[in-house]
């Protein structure tokens, strides 16, 4: 067997901006679904049942499907449903989004409900409005809990990006899958993109667990 | 020198420490320890926490391995093979702070589990016999409940238990009731009351200065990881030699 | 706008394969990741630190390389594997390392006096394990292992980037003959939201019977 190795080379561009792209999904895709997560969090604990309900809904419902299902699902249908054309790159983001919000719902829900109530109780005794408490009592020590999970979130989505490959976003994967097809060096281009991904993807979960370690609350 | 004739004078120790020396990194847990446990004594290690007591009881039946000195148990030296260590540690006896019991298991099978695993009974003997224990302990009403479903003393008892099934010629108590309820402690002390008065030789650490007095054959104090001073409890409680017993002592509110 | 959901009714026992192949194909991952994740996890805790440092690379590779780099990977040999067995292979490495950080944390959660109390009475340290660590540990490990029940058959539906014929792949067939991608996809995400949320649901549900087995 002949190996070419210099086919990497050959199209580092493409991979570069594969790179990029798989970068940049995952850093627009957080910046939406923090926010979103936020939002529908808030909707789940709100006074007004059907909006409660609806928060709820959200959050089973995507947290219960396969995500490249949701990307053809945004790629095939949401055009039908919307009437709107959106390019491959946005449709995969609004499929990441949706489901990254899910899980970011659920993971604020989870840190500002495990500050236990006798601490909120405390700051209210002291005086301090309901958002004082929200805001110098709860969130600060919320955050702490928060943050390790939205950092192993971070890491998911960023290997997840790979799924929009399938709707021909030029992601990392998609574009080491073309030169495979258009070059036939399968094994030299699989490779390739497996140490890139590997490369990027192993300090950040040593990095998720340093943060981990560091902030983790043990029970 | 006393005159006091201790319990088991003139027969084979039980167990011989002989200069045991622990260290844990550049801090001395227990520097040069001597002293012997004879057979149908209760002996009881009083002092601070942290004076090296339940570090002694731990390297007992060789649960810590230790860096200097000698253990005998029955006139022979603790192994220091893992393998060899399981065959003394069944012939003692062991009672934690923390019960230890194990959560998956009803208090029936806690009792019954040594027996099973490590002497290879039937499970139907071992059970029988455990029924008996826990009725010794007072509580056949509780066979098949599981841990968390008991109070802290019901738990130490079953735990009391657990350790008899295997018939220990020893018996060692690692601080029993300082996880407890004041109003269990009672009851886990009546027990070890009960077994010392059967001739159980006994080690039991312990904060429990009326226990020690009214049970204990022998104290050993200990501060720093050195015994500072050992005797009868009469000796001890009534007539302390050593400034540091003494200081033990008032730190406690004990005596005057 | 009309809804036309016959290509559903008509092909209904192509796609029924396909959710046959996706349960099996994640029955049959999940089997063999909790065999390798287990042997891994208890490797990694009691073995030397060589095997240790060794085994937390496989672990942290895969924490670091997606799913869909995992599946098409096995390209690289030279061996003619069918679809599905491609996809078992990647699956179970890849999953593998998850059950065995689990299965790792789970034994480390149990507190060394448990360890202590067994071989105070005498337990060798294989009878420690078998009989004291483990069956706490896994009660402990349940919640996190039960979602990865539910990510295991997520997974499974990215094995169609290789032709593995489950239900991801038959709905994809159908959507493209059909032009329906609408009723077809929908119904899709229907029917693995009714696998999904049972399983989610059920091994919370089991975990709060049992969790106080668990309790040291």
């Amino acid at each position: 067997m002949n190996l070419d190795w210099t086919v990497a080379w050959q199209y580092r561009f493409m991979l570069a901006e594969g790179v990029l792209v798989t970068v940049l999904l995952t850093v627009f895709t957080m910046a939406i679904a923090v926010p979103g997560g936020i939002v529908v969090m808030l909707a789940r604990q709100s006074r007004f049942a059907p909006l409660r309900m609806a928060g709820t809904a959200y959050v089973e419902f995507f947290r219960n499907l396969p995500l490249i299902l949701l990307v053809y699902w945004a790629f095939y249908v949401l055009p039908m449903i919307v009437d709107i054309q959106l390019s491959p790159f946005a449709t995969g983001l609004v499929a990441l989004c949706l489901n990254v919000s899910a899980y970011n719902a659920e993971t604020f829900r989870a840190g500002v409900n495990s500050i236990r109530r006798g601490q909120h109780n405390a700051g209210l005794a002291l005086g301090m409005s309901q958002w004082q408490v929200m805001g110098r009592i709860v969130l600060p020590q919320a955050v702490r809990r928060i943050l390790p999970v939205l950092a192993s979130t971070w890491v998911s989505l960023f290997k997840d990006t790979s799924l929009v490959s399938v709707i021909a976003v030029g992601d990392l994967a998609h574009n080491a899958l073309q030169i495979r097809s258009q070059t036939f060096r399968v094994l030299e281009m699989l490779t390739v993109m497996a140490a890139i991904y590997w490369c990027l993807g192993y300090p950040q979960a040593k990095l998720v667990d340093w943060m981990h370690r560091r902030f983790g609350v043990s029970e | 020198m006393t005159a006091y004739a201790r319990i088991g004078a003139g027969t084979q120790p039980v167990i011989v420490y002989h200069e045991v020396v622990k260290r844990y990194g550049s801090f001395t847990a227990l520097d040069r320890v001597s002293g012997q446990v004879n057979r149908g004594e209760v002996v009881c290690l009083i002092g601070p926490s942290g004076s090296g007591k339940s570090t002694l009881l731990r390297c007992t039946n060789a649960l810590e391995p230790f860096d200097g000195g000698r253990v005998l148990f029955d006139g022979v030296e603790l192994p220091r093979a893992e393998s060899e260590a399981r065959h003394v540690r069944r012939r003692m006896g062991m009672v934690f702070q923390n019960f230890e019991l194990f959560p998956h298991m009803t208090a029936l099978d806690n009792v019954a589990v040594g027996r099973v695993t490590v002497l290879g009974e039937a499970k139907a003997a071992a059970r029988k016999r455990a029924r008996s224990l826990l009725a010794k302990v007072g509580l056949s009403d509780k066979e098949a409940s599981y841990p968390a479903t008991l109070s802290g003393g019901q738990q130490q008892r079953v735990a009391i238990a657990r350790a008899l099934a295997m018939d220990p010629e020893v018996m060692l108590f690692d601080e029993p009731t300082s996880a407890l309820d004041p109003e269990t402690i009672g009851e886990v002390l009546n027990v070890m009351k009960q077994l010392a008065d059967e001739g159980m030789t006994m080690v039991v650490v312990t904060h429990e200065m009326t226990f020690a007095r009214r049970v204990g054959n022998w104290i050993i104090v200990f501060d720093h990881g050195r015994i500072v001073e050992e005797g009868p409890p009469a000796q001890i409680f009534d007539r302390p030699r050593e400034q540091r017993t003494k200081d033990f002592f008032s730190h406690l509110g004990w005596g005057g | 706008m009309d809804f036309d959901f016959s290509p559903v009714v008509t092909n209904w026992r192509f796609l029924a394969s396909g959710l046959v192949l996706t349960i099996v194909l994640a029955l049959a991952s999940m089997t063999g990741a909790t065999l390798v994740g287990t042997a891994v996890g208890i490797a990694r805790h009691y073995g030397p630190r060589w095997l240790g440092l060794v085994l937390a690379l496989y672990i942290d590779s895969m924490r670091a390389i997606p799913v869909l780099v995992v599946l098409v990977l096995p390209m690289i040999v030279d061996i003619q594997l069918s679809p599905f067995a491609t996809g078992l292979v990647a699956l179970t490495a890849h999953l593998g390392a998850y059950v065995a950080e689990i299965v790792r944390a789970g034994i480390a959660s149990i507190r060394p006096g448990q360890t202590r109390a067994a071989l105070a009475l005498g337990m060798s340290r294989v009878q420690v394990v078998r009989k004291i660590v483990l069956p706490q540990a896994i009660v402990r490990m349940l919640p996190a292992y039960g979602s990865i029940l539910s990510i295991t058959i997520k997974d499974t539906a990215i094995a169609t980037v290789i032709a593995v014929p489950e239900l991801m792949r038959q709905s994809e067939t159908i959507a493209a003959q059909s032009f329906r991608p609408l009723e077809v996809f929908t119904t899709t995400m229907l029917v693995f939201f009714l696998l999904l949320f049972p399983v989610t649901r059920g091994v919370d549900a089991v975990y709060r019977r049992v969790q106080h087995l668990g309790r040291s």
